[in-house]
């Protein structure tokens, strides 16, 4: 394979229209969420995010090209949602915890206060 | 050393550890992505803080998202997103080995992260001048509970100011290329090294299009 064949030279109007893409996404971020705000608040919540998701997916796959690399690329952008994994084990972990108290994991304002040091 | 660069002097040059310059360059690309996602975890604890103290304090925070403008924050969206196109072309034209017009783009890119940095200024000297920074004698707005105020703010300074740091050393590293291009250093020999740097520039542009809307739009959750 010639470095011409495994090098992928995206036309100008490729990047041009996921620019302007992208654009349109943030304008309409904007109007939803402040210009012509969603009643709903826990639904804006989503279309903020959901927007930005979408932005992101754009960038990512046509500005870093990820969608033209080889598959081992691939693999290592996929490394970089590693981290949704962690945060998600760790908010399990932060919210459950109150419904299997552990001795020693109590909320700090129902411990007793130290003379001198809490107050 | 390969037969392309033994065929053409312009070559890039094939280290000893690779058998083709196309297993060279997508060994430079993994290694960037393997950078970016631990700069994805250095960012992500951030994130998790955020999330938590979201959750917790839903209604002050969104109080105090209204309280940011968010027509700099949507200009300086606009901005990277442009930058990024910026980059993208740049990138291009060091695969079509058109230096003059990558250099340009580069500089273009530089001129939009400068534009960023300036619009962060005014914003962050807007905040000092109404004593609205984590400071002890930090003053909430009417009707905002002090303390999730100061952590909104707390929080919103220090990942907008890591971000802003990113985009700073975006800007050397872009100046040291277009030293490097110009001055036709030998490891500047095909569009990698470009591509590379593009890659982080698009990475600050991903964090700031997260940035955004959690800290300048989105409303409470459970009002």
């Amino acid at each position: 394979m010639s470095n011409a064949e495994h090098t992928h030279i995206l036309p100008v109007r490729h990047l041009m229209a996921n620019l302007i893409k992208l654009m349109i996404l943030m304008v309409l971020t904007v109007v939803a969420a402040r210009l012509a705000p969603i009643p709903d608040t826990m639904f804006a919540n989503f279309v903020a995010m959901g927007i930005a998701v979408a932005k992101a997916a754009f960038v990512i796959s046509i500005f870093m090209a990820v969608k033209f690399s080889t598959k081992l690329t691939k693999l290592f952008a996929l490394g970089g949602f590693v981290w949704l994994l962690l945060i998600g084990g760790i908010l399990i972990d932060y919210y459950s915890r109150p419904w299997e108290p552990v001795v020693g994991w109590e909320d700090a304002s129902s411990l007793p206060r130290t003379p001198g040091v809490d107050e | 050393m390969s037969e392309p660069a033994a065929q053409d002097p312009e070559a890039p040059v094939v280290c000893g550890q690779y058998e083709t310059i196309e297993q060279q360059q997508e060994c430079y690309i993994v290694g960037m992505w393997t950078f970016l996602v631990t700069e994805i975890l250095f960012f992500g604890g951030m994130f998790l803080v955020y999330v938590l103290y979201r959750t917790t304090y839903s209604k002050e925070w969104a109080a105090m998202s209204t309280k940011l403008d968010f027509w700099w924050g949507g200009l300086n969206t606009a901005v990277l997103l442009l930058s990024s196109f910026f980059v993208a072309m740049a990138v291009r034209c060091a695969q079509l080995k058109r230096t003059r017009a990558q250099l340009n783009y580069i500089g273009l890119t530089i001129v939009c992260a400068c534009a960023f940095l300036v619009v962060k200024y005014i914003e962050y000297s807007g905040k000092i001048e109404h004593n609205m920074f984590p400071n002890w004698s930090f003053v909430a707005p009417d009707g905002i509970e002090v303390g999730p105020a100061r952590l909104f703010m707390s929080l919103y300074f220090a990942m907008t100011g890591l971000h802003g740091i990113h985009v700073l050393v975006g800007i050397i590293v872009f100046v040291v290329l277009i030293l490097m291009v110009r001055a036709k250093a030998p490891s500047i020999s095909d569009h990698i090294p470009t591509e590379m740097i593009g890659l982080y520039w698009h990475f600050v542009d991903l964090v700031w299009i997260f940035l955004y809307p959690l800290f300048y739009l989105i409303p409470a959750i459970n009002p």
